[in-house]
């Protein structure tokens, strides 16, 4: 517990003594009670979605509540193909309605503004509570406009992060599409840890294909804090093979890190001042944290993420309380929607266990990260971990990235599995 | 049909086969080999099929198995089930393979 600050160490303190002292009611009375118990969800992305729906698999008759302030939820997987120009926004929705309507899923539209871990209950916007037995939070990212000088927030409506999908995800494109041939597009790729990994690489690469198509003479910087990515062989191979010369990425050693956003001239500051680069359309993603509400609560360590125990993904400040996905520290698993899909099942099984007075069951968990270098040319990574030594760990000899030079049709079949993936995974989240 | 109802007939299915999953499924209780097979649902499932990604579940326990160490072993070409396949030791492989019919 040592990296918490002193003021959620206190709070935390509070939170679990507290706990210890009400006890859990249905903990010991095996699967009748844990039928009965109430599992509230707060989120319902890739993680919240997942955990509702494989409760209710693993035990049909446990009560399942699922909060989430939006009707549709758009998967940021997907998301570039929109901002590429061959996708639609429709392409991306996702909704509700089997959740509720086949798996028995209760679902609340709105917000959780607190919870009060000594009662087990949740506080929405309107000001209603819900009770749980057990409370899970896969609440994603929120950003951290203030590493950053010179933009802020608000300025989001002008310089799009598009690291959420939705009206950000329109906005991009659309000033993609205005953007006059010739233009110069820069993105600002975030600093490590941060949600998707390749997804930068992805974007400026289906930008690319949009450019080469409509725009030839246009250009496309990256500035990036970081003096490497994933998959980088392979995206720079495909780089190289479809777009000449028209990405460049700047490695943070070499003048890549940006030290200030002048958001009324579109112009990034980098180098210790020495560059100012210029853009037509910017796309600056910020460094981020855990989504605001795990910060409320009392659960974030000082880097602004979730520590969970990584067997079950429970919270190590509070036993009734489960976070995964991105907002968690979840070892060597990248912050990834299959990630977040594969601890769903973690911890779906993990609460239906422990309130059957079971013991956790040693978790194995894969991850797979398709990504487009053009519509018919993908690259992928993949994983598979276990829990060892108290994190989730990468089995060794397993995973890897797609192989270098491989042939086109290779690299075509990957693109068609890209797709399978999404429907694939979006199936089993939310159909 | 309601999901539930697909979800209790799979149950009953897979009661009836021999084995370790049999044991399981009696004692009503969640094991390893059902979170590995849920976990590759992700990919492997009826949304998915159309794409040319097998739907395991209906896919004999046998032929899993025989497939998974087929990727693993470099005896079968792949793209990327080879990367996974080496994740698993033959016991994990044999342990998940009898629990797709469930979902
Ligand atoms: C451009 C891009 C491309 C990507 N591509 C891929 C890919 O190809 N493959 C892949 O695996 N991953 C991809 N990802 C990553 C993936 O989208 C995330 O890792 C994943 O969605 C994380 O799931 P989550 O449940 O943690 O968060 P989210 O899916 O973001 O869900 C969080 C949910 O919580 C809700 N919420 C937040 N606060 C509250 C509150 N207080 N009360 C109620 N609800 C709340 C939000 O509304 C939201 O619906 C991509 C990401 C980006 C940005």
């Amino acid at each position: 517990m040592h990296d918490f600050n002193r003021r959620n160490f206190l709070k935390v303190a509070g939170i679990s003594s507290a706990a210890a002292l009400t006890g859990i009611g249905c903990a010991a009375n095996g699967m009748r009670g844990a039928e009965k118990a109430h599992i509230v969800v707060v989120g319902g992305g890739s993680g919240g979605a997942t955990t509702a729906k494989y409760i209710k698999q693993f035990s049909p008759d446990m009560r399942v509540t699922l909060i989430e302030p939006n009707a549709t939820y758009y998967t940021c997987y997907g998301s570039n193909w929109v901002i590429g120009g061959f996708a639609g926004m429709d392409d991306i929705a996702q909704g509700y309605d089997t959740l509720r309507d086949e798996y028995g899923i209760e679902i609340i539209e709105d917000r959780v503004t607190a919870v009060d871990a000594d009662a087990r209950s949740v506080r929405l916007s309107g000001g209603d509570r819900v009770s749980y037995d057990k409370l899970v939070m896969s609440p994603g990212i929120d950003f951290r406009y203030d590493d950053m000088p010179g933009i802020s927030e608000s300025d989001a409506e002008r310089i799009p992060h598009a690291w959420k999908a939705g009206s950000q995800t329109e906005l991009l494109r659309s000033q993609l599409q205005d953007m006059p041939n010739g233009g110069v597009f820069v993105m600002v790729a975030p600093p490590n840890p941060f949600r998707c990994p390749p997804g930068p690489y992805e974007r400026v690469s289906l930008v690319a294909n949009y450019f080469k198509q409509e725009k030839p003479r246009s250009k496309i910087i990256i500035l990036d804090p970081k003096d490497g990515f994933s998959k980088q062989g392979l995206f720079e191979e495909g780089w190289a093979e479809h777009y000449g010369d028209m990405i460049e990425w700047r490695a943070g050693s070499s003048g890549g890190r940006a030290e200030e956003i002048d958001v009324s001239n579109m112009t990034v500051l980098a180098d210790s001042g020495f560059e100012r680069v210029r853009a037509d359309v910017l796309n600056f993603i910020p460094a981020q944290r855990a989504g605001q509400i795990a910060h409320d609560v009392g659960l974030t360590n000082d880097e602004g993420w979730v520590p969970v125990d990584q067997l079950t993904f429970k919270s190590e400040m509070d036993d009734n309380i489960y976070v995964l996905g991105d907002a968690s520290v979840a070892g060597a698993m990248p912050k990834s929607g299959h990630s977040a899909n594969n601890q769903g099942k973690i911890v779906a099984a993990a609460i239906v266990r422990q309130l059957a007075g079971q013991e956790p069951i040693n978790p194995s968990s894969a991850n797979t990260c398709y990504s487009l270098v053009t519509p018919d040319y993908a690259v992928s990574v993949a994983a598979v971990y276990q829990y060892q030594d108290g994190a989730m760990a990468g089995v060794s000899g397993a995973g890897g990235v797609s192989p270098s030079g491989a042939s086109t049709s290779f690299r075509r079949r990957e693109a068609e599995y890209t797709r399978a993936w999404y429907n694939g995974i979006t199936s089993d989240i939310w159909g | 049909m309601k999901k539930s109802h697909l979800y209790l007939v799979g149950l009953a299915a897979s009661l009836a086969m021999a084995g370790t999953a049999t044991q399981a499924l009696a004692d009503d209780e969640i094991t390893r080999g059902q979170l590995m097979a849920a976990s590759c649902k992700a990919c492997h499932n009826a949304a998915a099929a159309d794409d040319g990604v097998p739907e395991l579940n209906r896919i004999p326990a046998e032929v899993i198995e025989s497939q998974m160490k087929a990727f693993r072993d470099g005896d079968r070409d792949a793209t990327i089930m080879d990367r996974h396949a080496k994740g698993y030791t033959d016991e994990e492989i044999e342990s998940m393979a009898g629990y797709f019919s469930r979902f």
